[in-house]
């Protein structure tokens, strides 16, 4: 008997101490995300930013007193499944989501490769997806009608290190045309689609591309390229690989004492290059979607500063690093969502699909307004700089609040 | 047992057609199933019948979807702009471009990895046993890779296919496969009842004896193989439409997917036979399926299991147990008297 009460009497309170807060949660409704998301595989680390973005714009939703759609209260619970980075799960998953457990409406999963299995999924059931971590240009050419992202598109997120590095030239007394620039990039649709964008944009001035590489499948090891890099020393470095690419691209650069002038990557808070590699990461451009120093603002979270703050409390995890811009946008996909549903007056999916398209809101993430094809078009990208250990903007010269270091020591 | 087969062709035949209605939720599980017993029942052609185990058949099986998105994406637009990273406009495709693309694609895809097979087989089929089967896997791999740095076809980055422009596209997939499927069975019944099977038979007893009866070994290899990849080409040319999107490596050049469980299937259900590859596929896909929803994080090891346990006990499989247990099933007649007084005789 005693055993049994052992177990009860924590059970009992346990249970006393959930009644109250579901008796309130039972005035409001639920309406039903579906996501799958990368939990496990190469690109879990972003994944779980993603989900826990996701997680935390639900919960503050639900403290704001949920959604209000034609007079009833609502709030979200989401479904997720691991898709294990691979794109045929994804896609299997989706399905899953969609004609199983007849989710109506879905979250994106993490990376544009993803994205690229799961959007031909929803569109064919005619289901909304609004997602937060698929960049890639090619996600937006295919018609979809379905497909909503909050991110700004891939091709921008290093265009202003091209910039910078041709202003930097000139004052050095350098042409364009004399600026060598290395690529190393990993072989998936988001990093591809940055590759472009710095080739056009270098192309466009004439730099010179002395090496362009694809990062090997599991983008642990780019020791080979950095090689060549120390070879031909060209004068900016670009490497694109999520957040595996850009640890073991600080790393390496270290081990390998590779001196660059500029040096710009994708992912630097994703992957915490300041905590794990101190010193290393110092003078390394990084680009982002998004920075707590931003002045945006929105009713739910308040500034961006403020999402920082109220994150970091909530996930303890995050408290000695950066909130990433990947957790920021998945609770700006939930934030749209949320308007689509009070704006559409009605929970048909047909309404909800006009009512995200014709979504032109400030969050706290920045301004959110989608294209035709379905990209967000008023959102900038900022390029930062890691300056002893701190992410400080340097681009666009708007937002900038530090001087660029140049070159990198 | 060979009185009853035209009923029972019958009734399995209404089953194919209507199982999709029978099961409505359960449609894109048919046609993974539909998948899994065409290219078991190819490989058998070869593995099973001719004695040459091939683990690279799963390249006709990623060729044939690149070969069908190529010929679907080219029809309308060009297809270095379509794969672009960098975007562009937009693709859309009419219903005409689809259909036309998907009838082309699956008869270019077939055509182009049965040529693949004479081509690749003139050179792997020098090798034997255990070589040709590393030979053919390299084939595969290399193949994967070369095609995840083709720039022109979207690299690592995949393709994507246009949607079904329509409501009913799992029918519509799930009859493709089942028609590629009950042809392919109708075709190997006949062909196992020819000269060409007894050759390939013989190929497989004993290589040298079969040349040296006057057999060309050699073109019956590559038209067996031939006959293999053609098929596969054109099942990975469906799937490419129902995938909606894929990449070279996970997807289409899935060589420890697909590429493995082909054999797997086939040694479950038996070799060297036409219904123990389908009744092996029926098995794994059913196996699969279980474990894959209800054991995650274990399919891996309960999939090893399962190839340990058939590969010792069963090395025959489901058809070759039951020969051996019950040969009068199969029209073997086993003499239980007068055996002694005929081998006396002799």
């Amino acid at each position: 008997m005693k055993k049994w009460s052992a177990i009860f009497a924590p059970a009992l309170v346990a249970l006393a101490t959930t009644a109250p807060s579901s008796a309130y949660a039972a005035e409001c409704e639920e309406i039903v995300l579906g996501s799958a998301i990368s939990l496990t595989g190469k690109y879990a680390t972003n994944g779980v930013h993603a989900k826990n973005g996701y997680e935390f714009a639900i919960k503050k939703i639900k403290e704001n007193g949920g959604i209000k759609v034609d007079g009833k209260c609502y709030n979200f619970n989401v479904i997720y499944y691991d898709d294990e980075s691979k794109g045929d799960r994804g896609a299997t998953l989706a399905e899953r989501l969609i004609s199983q457990d007849k989710v109506q409406y879905m979250l994106g999963p993490y990376s544009s490769g993803l994205t690229k299995a799961i959007a031909p999924v929803t569109e064919r059931y005619k289901i909304p997806m609004v997602e937060a971590e698929g960049a890639s240009r090619s996600l937006f050419n295919k018609g979809y009608k379905y497909l909503f992202a909050v991110l700004s598109t891939s091709e921008q997120y290093l265009a202003s290190a091209v910039t910078l590095a041709e202003e930097m030239a000139k004052k050095d007394g350098k042409d364009a045309g004399d600026i060598k620039v290395a690529i190393a990039v990993e072989n998936d649709p988001f990093s591809l689609d940055i590759r472009a964008g710095v080739l056009e944009d270098a192309g466009r001035v004439g730099m010179n591309v002395v090496i362009d590489e694809k990062l090997p499948r599991d983008l642990s090891d780019m020791s080979a390229i950095l090689t060549k890099v120390k070879l031909l020393k060209p004068d900016l470095l670009v490497v694109s690989g999520h957040s595996k690419g850009a640890a073991t691209a600080v790393r390496q650069i270290k081990e390998q004492n590779i001196k660059v002038p500029m040096i710009a990557l994708t992912h630097c808070e994703a992957a915490d290059v300041t905590g794990n590699f101190g010193d290393a990461a110092d003078g390394i451009l990084c680009s982002t979607q998004w920075a707590e120093t931003l002045s945006y603002w929105d009713p739910v979270f308040g500034t961006a500063a403020n999402y920082e703050q109220e994150f970091k409390s909530a996930y303890p995890e995050y408290k000695e690093k950066k909130v990433p811009y990947q957790t920021a946008q998945a609770s700006a996909a939930v934030m749209v969502f949320m308007s689509a549903f009070e704006r559409a007056g009605t929970l048909d999916k047909d309404a909800v699909r006009e009512a995200i398209s014709a979504t032109d809101m400030t969050t706290f993430y920045g301004r959110i307004k989608f294209s035709d094809a379905g990209n967000n078009i008023a959102k900038p990208m900022v390029l930062r700089q890691i300056q002893n250990g701190e992410y400080n903007v340097v681009a666009p010269s708007a937002f900038a609040s530090h001087g660029l270091d140049w070159p990198r020591k | 047992m060979t009185r009853f087969m035209p009923v029972i062709h019958v009734l399995l035949l209404t089953l194919v057609i209507t199982a999709p209605f029978l099961l409505p939720d359960y449609r894109s599980s048919l046609s993974a199933l539909w998948i899994l017993i065409i290219v078991a029942l190819t490989w058998d052609l070869t593995g099973g019948q001719m004695g040459y185990n091939s683990l690279g058949n799963i390249f006709f099986y990623g060729t044939g979807m690149y070969v069908a998105a190529i010929i679907t994406i080219g029809i309308a637009y060009d297809v270095g702009e379509y794969t672009d990273a960098a975007g562009g406009g937009i693709f859309a495709f009419t219903p005409t471009q689809y259909f036309m693309g998907f009838g082309f694609g699956l008869i270019g895809a077939g055509l182009f990895c049965a040529a693949c097979a004479i081509i690749i087989g003139s050179v792997t089929f020098s090798l034997r046993g255990p070589y040709f089967a590393i030979g053919t896997l390299g084939v595969a791999i290399a193949a994967g890779e070369l095609v995840s740095n083709w720039e022109w076809v979207g690299g690592g980055q995949g393709i994507s296919m246009p949607n079904y422009p329509g409501e009913q596209e799992r029918l519509f997939t799930y009859y493709s496969f089942a028609t590629v499927g009950v042809v392919l069975y109708i075709f190997l019944r006949w062909l196992y009842t020819t000269r060409f099977a007894a050759a390939m038979n013989a190929i497989r007893d004993d290589e040298e004896k079969a040349e040296a009866m006057g057999i060309h070994t050699l073109r019956y290899k590559l038209v067996a193989w031939a006959i293999a990849a053609f098929f596969v080409g054109i099942v990975g040319a469906i799937e490419a439409f129902q995938a909606l999107h894929f990449e070279p490596l996970e997807t289409a050049y899935q060589t420890i997917n697909l590429g493995i469980f082909m054999v797997v299937c086939v040694l479950l259900g038996g070799k060297g036979t036409l219904w123990g590859p389908i009744i092996g596929a029926i098995m794994f896909h059913v196996f699969k399926e279980i474990t894959w929803n209800y054991f995650l994080g274990w399919q891996w090891v309960a999939l090893g299991a399962l190839i340990v346990v058939t590969v010792v006990y069963f090395q025959d499989g489901l058809m070759g147990w039951l020969m051996s247990k019950k040969p009068e099933w199969f029209g073997i007649r086993v003499e239980t008297r007068d055996t002694s007084t005929a081998e006396a005789a002799e």
